[in-house]
């Protein structure tokens, strides 16, 4: 049974960290066109506590993406330098959709798993009922 | 006479063996995208079965604790990577995660299935239904 509730912790953890993800891949796209604004990027990385790593996982620091920020040409835009170009963001809307699919993919899988590990567990309690 | 039955230890191993590999399996899907993390697989339930009673924790003494039925095997392993690892080090294939898990699934219902009908003989035996 504690396998049971391993392993739910486990999904549940998966499940938290893609939607966060899929959270910063919306803030992303929301400032697509913000001048200035640097993506933000985050890795996933094991949960370990007291030495030992417990399987689950969580989201990473944030860090921006240092990419240069493509410069746009509108001499009319209140930022632009005398030459008139001015900073946009480093934005790029083809990785930031692939990066929610996948997200959504995982996210899917994991809560295809917790889904079984809680029909398991029923059917062993099914057992104790009859 | 009151002795657990032969055929329900093993249901009750399989059963216990299926959850430590669906605990393995979420382990992996969770860590589906964590870089550098490598798939990790329990032994198979033959060979756990064969180990577990080749070398078997004797109680000598009243006060220890019984071994589990499959415990000492029931230990993740790293499995080998496949062939394909992704480029920030993770051998985690969602597919075949799939697979196993739906393989255990259908041990975990045989497990419960068999004991489930080793009750019912067992009732019946003693003239109740």
């Amino acid at each position: 049974m504690s396998d049971f509730q391993n392993a739910l912790s486990i999904a549940a953890s998966g499940m938290e960290a893609q939607a966060m993800r899929l959270r910063h891949v919306s803030e992303n796209i929301a400032n697509a066109d913000t001048p200035g604004y640097h993506r933000k990027t985050t890795a996933f990385e094991a949960i370990v506590t007291e030495g030992t790593a417990s399987g689950a996982v969580r989201l990473g620091d944030v860090k921006l993406d240092q990419r240069e920020l493509t410069r746009i040409l509108d001499p009319g835009h209140p930022l632009a330098n005398e030459a008139g170009y001015y900073d946009g963001s480093n934005v790029d809307l083809v990785i930031e959709i692939a990066d929610a699919r996948e997200a959504q993919r995982s996210y899917e899988a994991n809560l295809r798993m917790f889904d079984q590990v809680r029909q398991m567990s029923q059917g062993l309690l099914d057992l104790l009922r009859r | 006479m009151f002795e657990r039955p032969q055929v329900m230890a093993i249901a009750s191993a399989l059963a216990e063996h299926a959850a430590a590999r669906q605990s393995a399996i979420s382990r992996n899907v969770a860590n589906a995208d964590t870089p550098g993390y490598r798939a990790v697989d329990i032994m198979d339930f033959a060979a756990a079965y064969r180990t577990e009673a080749e070398i078997s924790l004797r109680q000598t003494r009243p006060g220890h604790i019984p071994p589990s039925a499959t415990g000492l095997a029931n230990a993740a392993v790293e499995t080998a990577p496949s062939g394909h690892l992704s480029p920030n080090g993770n051998s985690v294939s969602l597919e075949s995660e799939m697979v196993k898990a739906a393989e255990t699934r259908k041990d975990h219902d045989l497990a419960l299935a068999v004991y489930r009908k080793s009750l019912d003989i067992l009732r019946a035996s003693i003239g109740r239904r």
